[in-house]
């Protein structure tokens, strides 16, 4: 095999070990640097990567079942009817005039999205580590395929979704048009914290425990079976004087504070938690009809894009030690 | 900074360090580091195993890392692949990298043979049309037309490295980087693996080379770099480098062996039937100087080895030994050794075997130069196993 060698390099060098230093001189320590947008641009060229690792995974999840891709659709059904079977006999509260069942399940769905993406793409990268170790390609092509197969799983459950409204003789609104704008906000809001909690959890493992605990205590933390409107726009925190009746407007009101400083729950709540808004307005549009809240789903698209910038910045912050103790 | 060709290797005062207890932490000693961390600014125990590297491999040339296990090799081929990171220094490979590190790394078991072709080509940085025209070729080299649509589940270790290495060898990366898995194939497929990897250097291909197989390495590359102790102890031409890899390699079996037989070796003399130098072709006096504590009725062997523990040549004499000092004199006709440092290793054998100690265990004791013509140069990807030298009249009509 020919080496198109510079003359003169082709011979021994044997190292003097005496001139091999104990450490290395730190001017030439390696700092990880991470540049946004050039990681980003690296990202999307290798975006096939993420589309045949989310394949692989979708195939593998049906491979060996008799029933095969027929599960995808199936077990959403199934979930469906223990659902109907449930909730016709909780009586409904505050669904707005909505058949309780539909009006959660809207909730839900949502909801398991969220939960789903977080779930396996918070160890996606445990899952993925005889990959991660052997070969190279941006480390977050890991989380964010988990999180497309979870949002393949999600759109077969809207089947049911269908079923549920020809059940109920309900068709939803015009302005369920609006969705897909709650649900990017969503596939953003659950990007940051997939990719934060996928870059801690391989550094430690007891959280792998944990992670299932918060995900099923962060269902009643959001208003899946609850209405949002549970939350008070106006909240009282500091200053001003409480009295126990007024008449405002010729109304009695009963106790409640005059001045002071007053926020509204509702819009911090959206911030930090955009699933709030998202469900929320997902309800308002498919199932009432009205317009979406702009000023939830504004504050809500805000808070998502904070927990995304924020959580690609710890995974590309942790990302070197990865293929080191995966 | 000016850019380099694709198919560049640029190593420069690479360092790697890996926390020393890769156990898994308890929670105490977590608490513990935690502790210590802060008390003396963030300093954890650590080793290093790569220190101070210097490596450039130019586009189309050919590299061999090698070393005894824990060396460093692949920590140092995860650092160019770009699959770890290096504490400190700078490492620069231009183009495409087409890593091979461990026989199943891409491959998942879940899926088809034809799956994992499409998965492992968009790992390797390949898109889905390349991958397309290239598939035929790809199962054709692998041997697995019958088996394509299996689940690889279902293959046999070397089925799934011969779809590992068929895939890598055929996306025609820039750098190829190859670590210790032709091994697991027959040695059939390992030839065409060799072959094979000879074409696309040809081709342009820069090769990195990992194998504990010297003759592998030096029918594959040009030159090698042997990694000791986290530094690299000599680079430059393969043959160079691998004699000198050899001779420590045999230093530390003579030190390993370290369980004494019942026959004692007292001296041993080398030399030219003709009481010179010792010649490719000549013949060879070896005597041997040995105390034992009784008679024995045994086999005597010498062997001649190069550099690894299995010899070259063996001769054998079956008789009677007395007790005490005795000399055994053995005369090799026509020793078919080409330039270069040897090995003698003597053993003795009861003929009652298995009963405790060996009378002579199985090691090297000296070592001797033999002058003469070099071997031949092989043809491209072509090994031998044992480099003898045979002298030959050539006559082309």
């Amino acid at each position: 095999m020919t080496a198109p060698d510079s003359s003169g390099v082709d011979t021994l060098v044997v190292t003097d070990l005496s001139s091999v230093p104990d450490e290395p001189p730190p001017e030439i320590l390696y700092r990880h640097r991470v540049r946004f947008i050039e990681s980003l641009r690296v990202l999307w060229a290798h975006r096939e990567i993420v589309y045949t690792l989310a394949e692989r995974d979708f195939r593998a999840q049906y491979k060996q079942a008799t029933l095969g891709i027929l599960w995808a659709v199936l077990s959403p059904v199934a979930m469906l009817v223990v659902f109907v079977i449930v909730f016709s006999r909780v009586k409904s509260f505050g669904s707005q005039g909505v058949p309780f069942a539909l009006y959660s399940f809207v909730g839900i769905l949502c909801w398991s999205y969220f939960a789903t993406a977080l779930g396996s793409g918070g160890n996606s990268l445990l899952t993925n580590k005889a990959l991660l170790a052997k070969t190279q390609f941006p480390r977050e092509c890991f989380p964010l395929e988990t999180m497309l197969v979870g949002g393949l799983n999600t759109v077969m459950s809207w089947v049911p979704l269908a079923l549920l409204f020809v059940i109920f003789g309900r068709a939803p609104a015009l302005s369920t048009l609006w969705v897909p704008v709650f649900m990017l906000i969503e596939v953003a809001f659950a990007a940051g914290i997939t990719l934060a909690v996928s870059s801690v959890i391989i550094q430690m493992r007891d959280l792998v425990q944990v992670l299932p605990l918060i995900i099923s205590l962060g269902l009643f933390a959001t208003p899946v079976i609850w209405p949002y409107s549970k939350i008070p726009t106006t909240f009282h925190i500091a200053g001003g004087h409480h009295v126990h009746k007024a008449i405002v407007d010729g109304h009695v009101v009963a106790a409640h504070w005059v001045g002071g400083v007053t926020v509204n729950l509702q819009l911090i709540y959206g911030f930090l938690n955009p699933l709030g808004p998202v469900i929320d307005n997902a309800r308002r549009t498919m199932l009432l009809g009205h317009s979406p809240n702009w000023e939830l789903v504004g504050v809500g698209a805000l808070g998502a894009f904070v927990y995304l910038v924020v959580g690609y910045r710890i995974f590309k912050r942790f990302e070197v030690s990865f293929a080191d103790i995966a | 900074m000016p850019t380099l060709p694709d198919g560049t290797i640029q190593v420069e005062q690479v360092w790697k360090k890996f926390r020393a207890d890769r156990t898994a932490p308890k929670f105490y000693d977590q608490m513990k580091r935690v502790g210590k961390s802060i008390a003396t600014t963030g300093r954890h125990d650590y080793r290093w195993v790569l220190k101070d590297v210097n490596l450039e491999v130019p586009p189309g040339g050919t590299l061999a890392l090698i070393g005894i296990n824990g060396s460093g090799k692949t920590t140092l081929l995860k650092i160019i692949s770009q699959v770890t990171y290096q504490s400190a220094g700078r490492c620069n490979v231009q183009g495409r990298i087409g890593a091979l590190l461990g026989v199943t790394s891409g491959i998942q078991p879940e899926l088809s043979g034809r799956e994992n072709v499409f998965l492992y080509g968009a790992v390797l940085g390949m898109g889905r049309s390349i991958i397309k025209e290239r598939f035929d070729e790809i199962v054709e080299f692998a041997g697995l037309a019958d088996a394509i649509d299996r689940q690889v589940k279902f293959y046999s270790m070397g089925m799934q490295m011969r779809l590992g290495f068929s895939i890598a060898a055929f996306l025609e990366p820039d750098v190829l980087l190859v670590d210790e898995v032709l091994s697991v194939g027959d040695a059939s497929f390992q030839q065409k693996c060799l072959n094979r990897i000879g074409e696309i250097v040809r081709q342009g291909t820069t090769l990195l080379y990992v194998s504990h197989d010297l003759a592998s390495v030096e029918a594959s590359c040009e030159r090698a770099a042997w990694l000791a102790n986290a530094v690299i102890q000599a680079s430059g031409p393969t043959k160079e480098v691998v004699s000198r890899y050899r001779a420590a390699v045999e230093e530390n079996a003579a030190l390993a062996t370290s369980s004494e037989g019942v026959v004692q070796v007292l001296k041993v003399d080398i030399a030219a039937a003709d009481g010179g130098q010792v010649r490719s072709e000549a013949d060879l006096d070896i005597c041997l100087t040995l105390d034992a504590p009784e008679a024995y009725d045994a086999n005597f062997f010498i062997g001649v080895s190069q550099g690894t523990a299995f010899p070259m040549f063996i001769v054998r004499h079956s008789g009677s030994f007395p007790a005490g000092e005795f000399e055994v004199r053995c005369r090799l006709r026509h020793v078919p050794l080409g330039k270069g440092r040897y090995s003698l290793w003597p053993a003795m054998s009861g003929h009652l075997r298995g009963k405790g100690k060996p009378l002579l265990p199985w090691r090297p004791v000296t070592s001797f130069d033999v002058m003469g013509p070099d071997l031949p140069k092989l043809p491209d990807g072509v090994m031998v196993l044992s480099p003898v030298y045979v002298g030959a009249d050539w006559q082309v009509n």
